[in-house]
């Protein structure tokens, strides 16, 4: 029996140190069900040291990185108040092993909602949605995780940066998206790389929560998955995302 | 440039294409960079076609217009490729794949033009004033080389591997929509294939097109009424067999669909 609180406390370390560890993998395969557990262990550790649940992330929401990793199915992360970073401001580039970042569409939520849910009602349930930035950073080594790895990482989440709100009426299943690096552009896309369509990981969202006995509740941010290619950050770098219709969202990275 | 070895380039893929079996890259006969060569032979067989063929121009296609593809073959500038008009699919109509040299889809923005663009220095504005009317397209690049092992001067020279291409049925004009930020995707069987958004065009296909309205009005050959321009891919793009179905989104411009008959 894998000592899950164990892996909890080396992966939880891991990431408030920044210093890369090994993966779980290579000594104690995790099942996506234990994995999960010890994401929920690591995260009552930052629960513990007064960080607060503010949302969660979808991740694998793309073909390309399902195959990369060979599952089927989308992951889950929790977004904490820690992991907030302002939009327009800075974030500290030594304060992570080796980041990036990716091009995101975020909802805002209105109303609780959890379980098996169509489109319609988990668009009833979202107040806002806007464009987002996601740092995301591995702890593993190499950022090379297997699924279990991953999950149990929090799907690789470490900070979040949301742009203006848009009214929910606005049509965001093909959205344009440029992200920049010092102006010039790094990677361009669709919302629609997400799943298909950015809706379908927040109905997502809903049925893997309640999994774990939780919901999304109301003022929780969901990010619903990159658009793009993750862009790595390096100090001096100012990046930008535009989405059409939407604007953008920005920050600059320092050392 | 040695005449003799263009000719043969141009000899080489003549018969590539009116055989449908592909040949060798022509680059072991020009070179791999050398672009005026490259021309050289693309405009032979623009001229045989035009002539013997009777072929009539719809229009031209810009390539190599995604900073990914201009690395992959060490270039910094975009090409161009001759449009005739039976090269033109119905949005959904059955392609042959008899019709298809190794097939491959884009999603693109259509311009069609209603004006002239002559003179030495367009503008942008000049470019933006002649545009009629805007439609989203599937363009089906193929290649008369074998594997698609092409070099710069190899697509050059294949008009730039042109194929087929088809275009949606709602003219946009440019006001219309988010010419850099519109969103592209390409779907098979609901699944999305290639995403992308018109900056992925040289930052917009406005600079793509501009840019190939200055080389045709150079060249004596320029834009005009009537003409449709495809202006570059908005995403990666991706193989094509037989029955596949694909499907263009473009926000804010409408889809347009391209269908594979079986082999």
């Amino acid at each position: 029996m894998a000592d899950l609180p164990a892996i909890a406390e080396i992966l939880d370390e891991a990431a408030r140190t920044a210093n890369a560890v090994a993966q779980i993998s290579e000594t104690t395969p995790l099942t996506s069900d234990d994995a999960y557990r010890v994401q929920a262990l690591s995260l009552e550790r930052r629960y513990a040291r007064g960080e607060r649940r503010v949302g969660v992330k979808m991740g694998l929401t793309s073909r390309a990185k399902m195959a990369q990793v060979g599952v089927d199915d989308v992951v889950w992360g929790r977004l904490t108040s820690a992991m907030r970073i302002e939009e327009g401001g800075h974030l500290s580039r030594a304060a992570f092993v080796h980041p990036r970042i990716e091009p995101e569409i975020a909802f805002l939520m209105k109303a609780p909602l959890s379980g098996e849910v169509s489109a319609m009602e988990a668009l009833a349930a979202v107040e806002a949605v806007a464009p987002a930035l996601e740092v995301i950073d591995s702890r593993y080594h190499d950022f090379r995780f297997d699924l279990g790895d991953v999950i149990a990482d929090n799907a690789s989440s470490a900070g979040f940066v949301i742009g203006p709100p848009a009214p929910v009426s606005h049509d965001i299943a093909n959205l344009g998206m440029v992200l920049t690096v010092n102006g010039h552009v790094a990677e361009t896309g669709s919302s629609a790389a997400i799943m298909g369509h950015p809706l379908r990981a927040l109905v997502a969202a809903a049925r893997m929560v309640a999994t774990a006995g939780e919901e999304l509740r109301p003022g929780d941010i969901v990010l619903a998955g990159a658009a793009t290619a993750a862009v790595p950050l390096m100090p001096g770098q100012a990046i930008a995302l535009q989405v059409e219709g939407l604007g953008a969202v920005a920050v600059n990275i320092g050392d | 440039m040695d005449q003799a070895k263009i000719m043969e380039a141009a000899d080489r893929l003549w018969t590539a294409a009116q055989t449908g079996t592909p040949c060798a890259p022509v680059r072991d006969l020009i070179g791999s960079d050398d672009v005026e060569a490259a021309y050289a032979v693309q405009e032979i067989n623009t001229r045989r076609l035009l002539g013997n063929e009777e072929r009539v121009l719809s229009g031209r296609k810009i390539g190599l217009t995604s900073k990914s593809v201009q690395a992959q073959l060490g270039v910094g500038q975009p090409d161009f490729g001759m449009l005739y008009d039976d090269m033109e699919v119905m949005d959904g109509e059955e392609i042959a794949w008899s019709r298809c040299q190794q097939p491959k889809v884009e999603a693109e923005v259509a311009f069609v033009m209603a004006a002239p663009l002559t003179g030495a220095h367009i503008k942008m504005i000049d470019l933006i004033a002649s545009i009629g009317f805007v439609l989203p397209a599937i363009e089906v690049v193929g290649s008369r080389i074998a594997g698609w092992d092409i070099s710069l001067a190899d697509t050059i020279a294949d008009n730039a591997s042109s194929g087929l291409y088809v275009l949606g049925q709602s003219p946009r004009r440019p006001a219309d929509f988010d010419m850099r930020l519109c969103g592209m995707v390409m779907l098979r069987n609901n699944e999305p294939v290639s995403t992308g958004a018109g900056a992925a065009c040289m930052g917009s296909p406005l600079n793509a097109t501009l840019w190939l309205a200055r080389k045709m009005a150079a060249a004596g050959n320029p834009l005009g009424p009537g003409d449709v321009v495809l202006s570059g891919a908005l995403g990666p793009m991706v193989d094509a067999a037989p029955g596949d179905v694909f499907e263009a989104r473009i926000n804010g411009l409408g889809s347009v669909r391209a269908a594979f008959g079986e082999a």
